[in-house]
């Protein structure tokens, strides 16, 4: 039986109208996406984990949350038990390098959004965009330096990640209103061929920000 | 060769393997990611997403669906959660924009279909609009759009037919189009 709400007549419409008319795509690109996915391939840090590894992982994942939850839940006052936990060296080395591997996710995540929107607002209202842009990119580039001397300047693939994101942020930043449109384009292929935003996304651990973060506490 | 065949010797590390493997599938996640996304820039950042996941992750694919079904469960993923970045960022700008524009009234000419279209489409709850665009537009079935989506066949239909419904009050002003 026919629902009520059926109406083959308006489906076959708006299936034809639908699909040629609301973003129609293009050919597909094939041999430019293919050598975009080769280049971040070959740049992606690849680390295998054997199952007694993996084991290992996963005891120190928790080992790691039980002395997070133990220093939260104890008491500002203090108490035997925790002056017997809080010297030791490897709880204290932790400390920095967390709250840095949260700040440096949370950067990275903005900036990719930060990005990603930028190409994709290229169009005929960019120009009218671009002060804001060139705004929120000054901000970003006040971070961007404050992590190249930060200890993420010391690791070689973070350091020319940084130094290509800096390029591209000072790009953004002296963009001419005037020319808003004209500028974009040039940084838009400029970040195509640097491949900066492949590899921004693979230095960003899996999941939404409060996941990639979560871990950490 | 048949695609069994194939993935064995993409996960023996055949690159000619993974560029076949990519010709094979790489038009129906293109066009489903441009077609979601609407922009060919963010299109082709999923599109490469969604293979440099699917071929780090080839290990745990254990072949119980087909490989194009575990594909789209990747694209979708991508795709959406993508799309969720880029709408979240825009909406904080157009807050701001929005604070400079109080007071101001914006009259709107009668748009003509193609814009009508895209403004019901658009208006959409997402899952309503993923199904539309897939089944409706892309010719996915139910079956492939569940497994996308890990939603069940059901659920599938009832949304496709909850977007129609919608797209069909939205566009009542062309009701002459599809009656004639």
């Amino acid at each position: 039986m026919m629902d009520q709400h059926e109406d083959p007549k308006f489906e076959a419409w708006l299936q034809d109208a639908a699909r040629t008319t609301y973003h129609a795509p293009r050919p597909t690109p094939r041999d430019e996406m293919w050598a975009r996915i080769e280049k971040a391939r070959r740049h992606k840090p690849v680390i295998v984990l054997r199952p007694w590894m993996a084991w290992a992982v996963a005891a120190a994942a928790v080992l790691i949350l039980g002395i997070g939850i133990g220093r939260w839940t104890v008491s500002p006052t203090g108490s035997p038990t925790r002056v017997a936990v809080a010297p030791s060296d490897s709880i204290q080395a932790t400390g920095p390098d967390v709250v840095y591997q949260m700040a440096a996710t949370q950067y990275l995540s903005r900036t990719e959004a930060f990005l990603t929107s930028f190409r994709a607002d290229l169009g005929p209202n960019h120009a009218a965009n671009s002060a804001r842009f060139a705004s929120q990119a000054r901000d970003l580039l006040t971070t961007t330096r404050l992590m190249l001397d930060s200890p993420a300047g010391k690791d070689q693939r973070m350091r020319s990640l940084l130094e290509d994101l800096e390029l591209v942020l000072v790009q953004i930043s002296q963009m001419d209103p005037a020319h808003g449109g004209h500028d974009a384009d040039l940084i838009t292929q400029g970040m195509n061929q640097s491949h900066v935003l492949p590899k921004l996304r693979s230095a960003i651990p899996a999941g939404p920000v409060p996941v990639r973060t979560e871990g950490a506490l | 060769m048949d695609e069994s065949q194939l993935i064995a010797r993409v996960r023996a590390g055949d690159s000619a393997a993974e560029r076949a493997l990519y010709d094979a599938h790489v038009d129906r996640v293109y066009r489903l990611a441009f077609r979601l996304a609407g922009d060919d820039a963010l299109a082709q950042d999923f599109t490469q997403e969604t293979f440099i996941r699917a071929f780090d992750r080839l290990g745990s694919f254990r072949g119980d669906a087909a490989f194009s079904t575990w594909l789209h469960t990747i694209t979708t993923t991508v795709v959406l959660n993508g799309l969720r970045k880029v709408k979240r960022f825009r909406q904080r700008e157009a807050d701001i924009d929005d604070a400079h524009e109080i007071g101001t009234v914006t009259r709107h000419a009668e748009p003509d279909l193609k814009v009508r279209l895209k403004q019901a489409i658009e208006e959409l709850p997402e899952g309503y609009r993923t199904v539309f665009l897939m089944h409706d537009v892309e010719g996915y079935t139910h079956e492939e759009i569940g497994a996308a989506l890990g939603v069940e066949t059901g659920t599938s239909k009832a949304q496709l037919s909850r977007a129609r419904a919608k797209l069909r009050v939205a566009l009542a002003d062309f009701a002459g189009e599809w009656t004639t």
